[in-house]
């Protein structure tokens, strides 16, 4: 992001076609009233299967004394994993100086938004004790990893929501003239939200300098949270999760997630609001690239982290391995490591498969297949102790997720949907004044690159 | 056929097995042994309390037939098979058990198992207690004292028994002693059970590194080993013989596994810092968001939309 | 009262606080205990009941010492939850428990595992104490471990812990306090020995347990969505007493004693030894030492063995064809 800008383009005509087509979709729409309204039944069944666990207890999921984390803590490190995305593309690819990703920027910033304030629940809904929440704060022990994760969930929820709000405030003040379709309360939000934005070359200075601040810090506050929530498992003693490795390989598997999850927000921006002109087909062949390169350093993690233990077959490594590789968990492991690794490396590497349909099939492969390899990490683990499962009831010894704890995992998917979609719906999805300020500049001052 | 004739024997030598298993016999020289002194109230209560800390687990409520499950089973007190042994046959089985009778003589003292045979004895109403004869071999001997000593250069322990015998106060001689060490959860053995000379005077050879208190102090206990002949007789002393032993709490170091007060310095230093200055930052840009409101009212009023 | 000759009794006449005051300074106990009207008494009075006709009663104070007090002396106090806790996550001053399982004695009668299933309102699969069945290759005989938690010098439980409801105390006790357990169960997760359980439902007796003051050293009420474990019956421990599991095993296993004093007590017979020769000469080892949790449960080995192997799961499994 260069330090200067160039406030020419706020005169220029082409602002106007960019930010009427941009903010076309914007405001409360018949389909934005039905989806919402189907989120919101979806939900109540949600809280309701919620309400069932806060009364019986965690009795009615599948978790017992053997494999006590399940479904929950998987769905945490995925939604921690895919909130990550909205350091690598702005942050990290923003700051090289790729031009591209300018416009999928909010939408990466959106996925961490809406996912980092959920992982917070999701934990919750993974307590016993739910209503104790507070004693994290007040009896805060700083040698747990729990207490450092929770503190990096928030600094980055807060670092992200200011990376998606800061930029936004330029938008908001090109918009508020521009919306008069929208109901009333939207416009005053705009008005307020603004912060009296004047687009001052002042204002513009000291907005490019504060984001610039949050770029740099979001980079380590994004490998911190998905470090420390890979040492949830790294620090115990477990065959599967003792692994120094487990860092870099939750961190690479988190980018492949994200990654694909912005594949998918993409192409359903670009279809609904019919902004092809935006993202255009060169956006999604970046990505496709982006997603090879990430998943081949995640498939590198891949083969440290099981051919060194299945090369020494130390006695509980070998078991756990065994489980993975032929045993109980074969079909799983090896349907997510093919669907959500292999092939989309090899399919991507052809031009063909970079076009946005295919690249969304195989983006929504990924992010479900990401889904369930957190599940492998979790689970399979847990189910081969150091010391034998005696005299317990036959139903300890298999975990089997029941209804109520998916519908549960499915209401908190189901609530960063809605954040999506009212962040989506009420405000620009792309950053209007960088994409003019983009195309003005490179048009009429400078010859193209 | 030949397969049916096999089970039936297989059975009657398991049943004999199991009957031979059932039979606790007590060999004849215990049968007759008598107790010391007469069952009263006070006893038959003493010994409701005995039975209660260490018997009821297992034999249950007298007369109410709640025995615990354990092969061979526990009888039941008031039972007439119970009723049936001798007071000596009680005092044997008691003090050595069998599986999975545990062993009491560690646990009860003699007097102890007495006591605990007149609260069983109160379920049968046609007991009629014998008491053995006040004369007993070599005895007469009242008022018994143990003496202990530190005996430093030889790392011995003397212990003096004497008492009254014919009203003079004089040695006990080859009476067997034993020396304990006190321990939080019972006695432990010091040497091994020896008996007094012609002085009544007995040497035990004390360990070199048994731990004493943080300044090396030690409880003693020592006591006759016959106590039928010379009443319950022992004696306590504090001695200044063992190690000096303070070992600190096990929680006092600074450690990951420590409560939050005892974190790590480096952890809480590294934790700290970097919180403070990822949130310093995330103020200041707060704050900034202030100062583009203010610089865009400061300038000029027009707006270029 | 009147006819007590006891000399602790004669400054009576000045009325029955005064004589309370001046007793306890006689036993220097005026400062916490008399402030908290005489809390700690609560700790476990134990009546004297073979000498009827002394009226004295034993008691333990606070500091852990046994005093004798006249029984009209001694006050029912309502027993508080803080002093409770705090008392529990004091610990016992000056003690290092230490237990230590000979695997040569073990014939799985799970006695150990009822009684303490008992104490601490358990269901029967439900477990503080679990034998296993253990076989460490094919070629090797199988033997019977009881499993307790190993209350480790470097406990990992403790460690992951966010909010200070595990804990380690000076005498070496890892405990759990159920009424700040948030049950996120991450410590079960750290535990190598497999050793704490969840209560994943409403305990065996919630309703039985409802309104009692909650103990810390007994864990008892149960709650739901909290985190139970093995608490070497520090109840127990601080009335003098061995521990549930140790005083219920038929067979002589269980040793329990205080490493400070080199002194361990058989739960079966009594019989008092010094730790430090027992391990010499038995061969004592530690379960899993490669993994540096420092347990203070030591193993004696299955060797020479009293009792012949019967695989409890085979057993089972006859039964259910029959």
């Amino acid at each position: 992001m260069s330090s200067e800008i160039n406030t020419g383009f706020l005169k220029d005509k082409r602002l106007d076609t960019i930010a009427a087509d941009i903010l076309r979709p914007v405001g409360i729409t018949q389909g934005f009233l039905v989806w919402m309204a189907f989120l919101s039944i979806s939900l109540a069944g949600c809280i309701y299967a919620y309400y069932i666990q806060c009364d019986k207890g965690l009795i009615v999921t599948g978790l017992r004394d053997y494999v006590s984390w399940g479904m929950y803590i998987a769905n945490f490190v995925f939604f921690v994993a895919t909130s990550l995305v909205g350091m690598l593309i702005s942050s990290v690819l923003g700051m090289i100086g790729f031009k591209w990703v300018k416009p999928i920027a909010r939408i990466a910033e959106i996925i961490a938004v809406a996912f980092a304030a959920i992982a917070g629940l999701v934990i919750v809904s993974d307590m016993g004790r739910p209503e104790r929440l507070p004693y994290v704060f007040m009896y805060g022990r700083i040698q747990s990893p729990i207490l450092w994760d929770v503190t990096v969930v928030t600094t980055y929820l807060v670092l992200s929501t200011l990376l998606y709000f800061i930029p936004l405030i330029p938008d908001l003040a090109i918009s508020k003239g521009r919306i008069g379709h929208t109901p009333k309360w939207l416009q005053s939000t705009y008005e307020t939200l603004s912060v009296k934005w004047d687009h001052t070359p002042k204002q513009y200075q000291i907005l490019l300098k504060l984001v610039r601040i949050l770029l740099i810090l979001i980079i380590p506050t994004a490998f911190a949270i998905h470090t420390v929530t890979s040492w949830l498992f790294a620090v115990t003693t477990r065959p599967g999760w003792d692994s120094t490795i487990f860092g870099p390989y939750f961190l690479t598997g988190a980018f492949v997630a994200g990654s694909a999850a912005v594949v998918i927000m993409m192409y359903f921006v670009r279809t609904n609001y019919k902004l092809e002109k935006y993202l255009t087909d060169y956006h999604f062949d970046m990505m496709g690239k982006l997603i090879v390169l990430v998943s081949i350093v995640y498939l590198y993690f891949n083969i440290n982290e099981f051919l060194i233990p299945a090369y020494k077959l130390k006695t509980a490594e070998a078991i756990h391995l065994q489980e993975l590789f032929v045993g109980e968990h074969a079909f799983l492991f090896w349907t997510v490591q093919l669907s959500g690794l292999i092939l989309p490396i090899i399919l991507l590497l052809f031009k063909f498969f970079r076009k946005p349909f295919p690249i969304f099939i195989i983006g929504t492969v990924m992010l479900i297949a990401s889904w369930f390899k957190r599940l492998l990490i979790v689970v399979p683990t847990q189910e081969n102790p150091f010391l034998p499962r005696q005299f317990v009831p036959d139903a300890w010894m298999v975990y089997q997720p029941t209804i109520v704890e998916t519908a549960i995992t499915m209401g908190t998917i189901l609530m960063a949907v809605m954040i999506i979609t009212v962040l989506v719906k009420f405000f620009p999805v792309i950053p209007i004044w960088e994409v003019a300020e983009e195309e003005c500049h490179t048009n009429n001052d400078q010859p193209k690159v | 056929m030949k397969k049916r004739y096999l089970s039936l024997l297989l059975i009657f030598v398991i049943t004999l097995r199991l009957s031979a298993q059932q039979e606790w016999i007590v060999p004849a020289e215990n049968l007759s042994k008598l107790s010391t002194f007469a069952f009263s109230d006070s006893t038959r209560k003493a010994g409701m309390n005995l039975y209660i800390t260490n018997c009821k687990s297992c034999h249950g409520d007298p007369g109410k037939n709640n025995v615990i499950k354990l092969v061979p089973p526990p009888v039941d007190p008031a039972s007439d098979r119970m009723q049936a042994n001798t007071d000596g046959g009680m005092y044997f089985k008691i003090s050595q058990g069998r599986m999975p009778m545990p062993t009491f003589k560690n646990i009860l003292s003699p007097t102890d198992v007495w006591v605990v045979i007149s609260y069983l004895r109160s379920f049968n109403p046609k007991y009629a207690q014998e008491v053995a004869p006040k004369v007993l071999t070599g005895a007469m001997v009242q008022n018994v004292k143990i003496h202990l000593n530190w005996l430093k250069e030889k790392d011995q322990v003397q212990a003096v028994v004497s008492g009254t015998k014919d009203k003079i106060e004089q040695p006990v001689a080859g009476a067997e002693v034993k020396l304990f060490a006190k321990r939080y959860f019972g006695n432990l053995l010091i040497d091994e059970a020896r008996n007094t000379d012609a002085q009544g005077q007995v040497l035990f050879n004390f360990p070199k590194d048994l731990p004493g208190d943080s300044t090396g102090y030690v409880q003693l206990l020592a006591r006759l080993s016959d106590e039928e002949a010379y009443g319950e007789s022992k004696s306590e002393t504090t001695l200044q013989i063992g190690v000096p032993t303070y070992k600190p709490p096990l929680n006092e170091q600074r450690a990951m596994w420590n409560v939050v007060q005892k974190t790590p310095i480096w952890l809480l230093l590294s934790y700290t810092f970097t919180v403070l200055a990822v949130w310093a930052f995330i103020f200041y840009v707060l704050f900034q968001i202030r100062a583009i409101s203010k610089s865009g009212l400061s300038k000029d009023q027009d707006t270029i939309d | 009262m009147s006819n007590n000759t006891d000399p602790i009794n004669e400054n009576e006449a000045q009325g029955n606080e005064n004589t309370r005051r001046a007793f306890f300074k006689k036993f220097g106990l005026i400062g916490a205990v008399a402030a908290t009207g005489g809390a700690a008494i609560y700790s476990g009075y134990r009546y004297e009941e073979s000498k009827p006709d002394r009226d004295l009663v034993k008691v333990l104070t606070a500091d852990n010492r046994l005093v004798e007090v006249p029984r009209d002396q001694v006050k029912d106090v309502k027993v508080d939850l803080t002093r409770l806790q705090k008392l529990g996550r004091e610990g016992l001053k000056g003690h290092r428990w230490v237990m230590v399982i000979d695997l040569a004695k073990c014939r799985n009668a799970r006695q150990c595992v009822a009684a303490c299933q008992n104490a601490h309102h358990l269901r029967p699969y439900e477990y503080h104490i679990n034998t296993l069945v253990m076989q460490e290759s094919k070629s090797t005989a199988p033997y019977y471990m009881p499993k307790t938690c190993q209350h480790c010098d470097n406990p990992p439980c403790v460690a992951v812990c966010p909010v200070d409801a595990t804990f380690k105390r000076q005498d070496g006790i890892v405990l759990i306090d159920n009424e700040r357990c948030i049950g996120c169960r991450f410590c079960i997760a750290a535990c190598p020995y497999s050793a704490r359980m969840f209560h994943w439902e409403e305990p065996l007796m919630a309703e039985e347990d409802k309104g009692k003051v909650y103990n810390i050293e007994l864990n008892v009420p149960q709650r739901k969505g909290t985190i139970s474990k093995c608490l070497f019956s520090s109840d127990r421990l601080r009335e003098g007493k061995l521990p549930y599991c140790v005083s219920a095993c038929p067979n002589g296993v269980y040793y329990f004693g205080d490493e400070n004093q080199d002194a361990v007590t058989n739960g079966t017979t009594k019989e008092t030894h010094r730790l430090s020769e027992l391990l010499r000469v038995n061969g004592g080892y530690h379960l899993m030492p490669e993994l540096g949790t420092k347990p203070r449960v030591y193993y004696l080995p299955p060797k020479n063995r009293l009792f012949e192997f019967v695989d409890p799961r085979e057993q089972n499994k006859n039964q259910e064809k029959v």
